[in-house]
């Protein structure tokens, strides 16, 4: 029996080790076709403008992805993102300086840690559910964004929304945070939390009995995910340009979407952020298809839903079929 | 290697109102194999929990090297140099051996886990068991697609990966193979020889003569006896784990018209991963004990009775020939099973008593439901189970534990099964629940139906049944019944110790 996994073809090994596989053979079909619909897609003009709108969402895509591989899910990302977009927006002005900029990042990321912290004392001390305590609080922080700024408006200076545009040595600025995002993931993966990480969300039981503090684990976990939407406000505030209260509100969803069609399991344990950024760019192609397909607008929402439940069923169906066989 | 003295004293544990242990005492120091014996709820678990700061203890005291501690979680009995082979292992599927073995203790190079280092290690702690497991078991293995027996390797190196001063094994030896289990019995052997402390919990009594010098016998959740082994028979140390209750004698006049009755079920050579070849039959109004120690595949049989684990070998039901592919070909043929973890398989917990009770029997209400003649049922069922409840329309979570089993049973009970199997159904129930429990057992078998009984609580299988078989690692290690019926052959049969069981059928 124990033969069986030596002698196991290596690619069905390679299958099985392998996470984002599916998701890496989805970017590439979704790509093909946008390619075709769209030839000048890989030009450095258009990739660096599909990079622009992806950002944002990747980085909030990666946090989420820490929070459901610890065995949790966040719902408050999104309007995490409204919050500090607005707090950005109201600290930042067309002629501000270098000082006031890093003020205003620094303000905004605390901020974001703060409401990820909250979540995560809700979560692992009073023992609240995830998923409400998440969504109960999304209305606080949407709340607060709307209490910030009431109306969308305001302007950052010209030079950090040229910086965010910028193709240094040809390279979308966008795509090296990305590889940065990457980075910190690997750097994050080599640490103890990393371990943990997967543990707990793997069998949070055996965790705790193997010495891991769960709770103080729980706290963090939602704290960095805060601070991974607040991240994602920064790289939004710089893409518009400017401050909506209410702009992050349908990130959230896409996040957990972007997440487990980058193979990360919903209950934990299994997967990792490189699937999940791959989930966003997955996303993002198949709206590009649908608006150059010419598909009627309202047939829009309905196409993207239905390619989305069907990118979602792809892994099952893969394993109904082989077990089948 | 830094000496070791831990004593016990006095450790009490309840769980709701069971206790589980009412006076646990132990004491064991550095170069000391001590092996903890006791029957099924003796509180052994129990105690090795408390002193890897897994559970926390009601009232006692702990001492570790003289000085009075507090195990506030399994970490604090880790630093003092505590750990535990846990019984349910404490692995992560998706992880591989070497992350599991190191998980949080893993070394660290600038802050980071280096992995290198932990890989050497892993491969260091393997060598231990070389030759006795696969060539596959490599520290980047995972766990997931190990066998049960090496992932039970993989829990004792873990164990042994904080170099402990004292090492519990929880039964660690249940899924080894007997080359595994004669390495870590040298392992055992030279740990003592470096100066550590085991203490050993198995279920099997020749395992605790082959390692430990002493024991420690825990009866009804007391320490009753500490002896040393070499001057200690089988026979003196199973009599220590027996509860001094009154010999009942048992009333076997129905035997000979129970004889007279038609064979309910027959089972012959029946065979699955965990079970090696079971024969048995009950006819109609007999009830059939299962005993044994916990765990030694008397859940597996039911299941496979019921069609939910696949087997091979022979069942007959009613005089027909059957095999069970899934629970709804045993309803059928008038098969019910009443599920041990009554929270997880017998019960919809939030919902209402009435919709519980007619889980398995809407069918014959029709296709729109005749909601008054089911409530009337139910109503009828609930009378006779004698249920304290409010309304039927109550959600059975406001039940107490013996109503809430009680709802299990009147369940199939009004589908009025021919052949009842029962898991461990008074598992956590309260004594008065019992009292009625036991009485509707007695008028169910009045009525005719056969009953395959399993309970982890030995006394109440004496007091039932006419005749019990006792399991043991996955086949039968004896039948009793008549004289021979007595809790000193049901404890030595439930420990393999079949050689000082003279009336062994």
């Amino acid at each position: 029996m124990n033969l069986e996994i030596i002698r196991r073809p290596f690619n069905r090994y390679f299958l099985r080790h392998n996470p984002y596989l599916f998701a890496l053979f989805l970017l590439l079909l979704s790509l093909a076709i946008n390619y075709f619909l769209q030839p000048n897609l890989f030009d450095l003009r258009v990739l660096n403008g599909n990079m622009r709108i992806f950002l944002p969402l990747m980085i909030l895509a990666a946090g989420q992805s820490i929070v459901v591989l610890g065995g949790g899910i966040d719902l408050s990302v999104g309007t995490v993102v409204s919050l500090v977009n607005a707090v950005l927006i109201t600290n930042l002005a067309r002629e501000s300086g270098p000082v006031e900029v890093l003020w205003a990042i620094a303000l905004g990321l605390g901020i974001g840690l703060l409401a990820g912290a909250f979540n995560g004392l809700c979560v692992a001390y009073l023992r609240l559910q995830p998923i409400v305590t998440t969504y109960a609080t999304s209305f606080i922080y949407s709340g607060l964004a709307l209490y910030i700024l009431p109306r969308p408006g305001g302007a950052i200076p010209a030079e950090l929304a040229r910086l965010y545009r910028s193709t240094p040595a040809s390279i979308p600025f966008t795509l090296l945070m990305v590889v940065l995002l990457l980075l910190i993931w690997k750097l994050i993966r080599a640490t103890r939390f990393g371990t943990f990480l997967y543990a707990l969300g793997g069998d949070a039981e055996a965790s705790f009995t193997t010495g891991i503090r769960v709770s103080r684990m729980r706290l963090w976990i939602y704290t960095v995910s805060g601070g991974f939407a607040a991240l994602s406000a920064v790289a939004l505030t710089l893409s518009t340009s400017t401050g909506d209260p209410r702009i992050g509100e349908s990130m959230t969803l896409d996040s957990i979407v972007a997440v487990v069609l980058g193979g990360t399991r919903l209950s934990g344990g299994y997967g990792g952020i490189a699937g999940s950024i791959i989930g966003v760019a997955i996303l993002g192609t198949i709206r590009n298809i649908i608006s150059f397909a010419n598909v009627p607008t309202w047939w829009q929402t309905l196409v993207d839903a239905v390619i989305i439940v069907s990118a979602l069923a792809g892994p099952g169906l893969i394993k109904l079929l082989r077990r089948g066989s | 290697m830094k000496k070791i003295t831990l004593s016990a004293q006095n450790l009490i544990k309840r769980y709701g109102g069971v206790v589980a242990l009412a006076n646990g005492n132990l004491s064991i120091s550095s170069g000391e194999v001590l092996a903890l014996v006791g029957a099924n709820g003796s509180g052994k678990s129990t105690l090795g929990k408390i002193i890897t700061g897994v559970v926390q203890p009601d009232g006692g005291d702990l001492h570790v090297d003289g000085q009075p501690v507090r195990l506030g979680s399994p970490q604090v009995a880790r630093r003092l140099g505590i750990t535990a082979v846990y019984q349910e292992l404490s692995l992560i599927a998706d992880m591989s051996v070497t992350e599991n073995i190191w998980l949080s203790h893993e070394p660290r190079r600038w802050g980071l886990v280096d992995t290198r280092q932990m890989d050497r290690h892993t491969e260091t702690l393997l060598e231990l068991f070389a030759g006795t497991v696969s060539p596959n078991l490599q520290p980047s293995t995972l766990i997931g697609e190990l066998p049960p027996d090496e992932k039970q390797v993989v829990e004792i190196l873990k164990a042994l990966s904080w170099d402990p001063r004292l090492i519990i094994l929880d039964e660690a030896t249940a899924s080894l193979d007997s080359r595994q289990v004669a390495r870590l019995f040298e392992l055992v052997a030279r740990w003592q020889a470096d100066g550590r402390a085991v203490i050993i919990v198995s279920h099997r009594m020749e395992e605790n003569y082959r390692v430990a010098q002493r024991a420690t016998v825990l009866r009804g959740g007391e320490a009753v006896a500490d002896r040393v082994l070499a001057d200690t028979p089988t026979a003196e140390l199973v009599q220590l784990m027996i509860p001094d209750s009154a010999v009942r004698v048992k009333k076997t006049a129905a035997d000979d018209e129970l004889t007279q009755r038609p064979v309910r079920l027959a089972v012959n050579h029946l065979k699955t991963k965990r079970l090696k070849d079971i024969s048995l039959s009950i006819r109609d109004g007999e009830l059939l004990g299962i005993g044994g120690l916990r765990g030694q595949g008397q859940e597996e049989l039911l299941r496979a009775l019921f069609g939910v684990v696949p087997y091979e070998g022979e069942v007959r039901v009613s005089q027909k020939d059957v095999h069970f592919k899934h629970p709804q070909e045993a309803i059928g043929h008038g098969v019910a099973l009443v599920p041990g973890d009554r929270g997880t398989e017998g019960l919809l917990l939030s919902r209402s008593i009435l919709e519980n009770l007619q889980l398995p029997s809407w069918a014959q209400y029709g296709r729109i439901l005749n909601m008054k003649s089911a409530r009337s049922d139910a109503q009828a069922a609930g009378r006779d189970l004698r249920l304290k409840m409010g309304a039927l329309s109550d959600p059975v979570s406001s039940l107490s534990g013996g109503n809430a089993q009680k709802v299990v049973l009147g369940k199939w009970l009004l589908r009025s099964p021919k052949l009842l199997l029962l898991n461990d159904p008074t598992k956590g129930v309260d004594v008065g629940a019992k009292g009625e429990f036991y009485q509707i057992l007695d008028s169910l078998r009045a009525a005719g139906t056969a009953v395959l009984f399993y309970s982890s609580d030995d006394e109440e299988l004496l007091w039932l049944c006419d005749r019990i078989l006792v399991m043991h690692d996955g086949g039968v290690s004896a039948e009793l019944h008549g004289e021979h019926l007595t809790h000193a052959n049901l404890v030595a049969a439930s420990m393999g110790s079949v050689g000082s069981m003279e009336n062994h059928v």
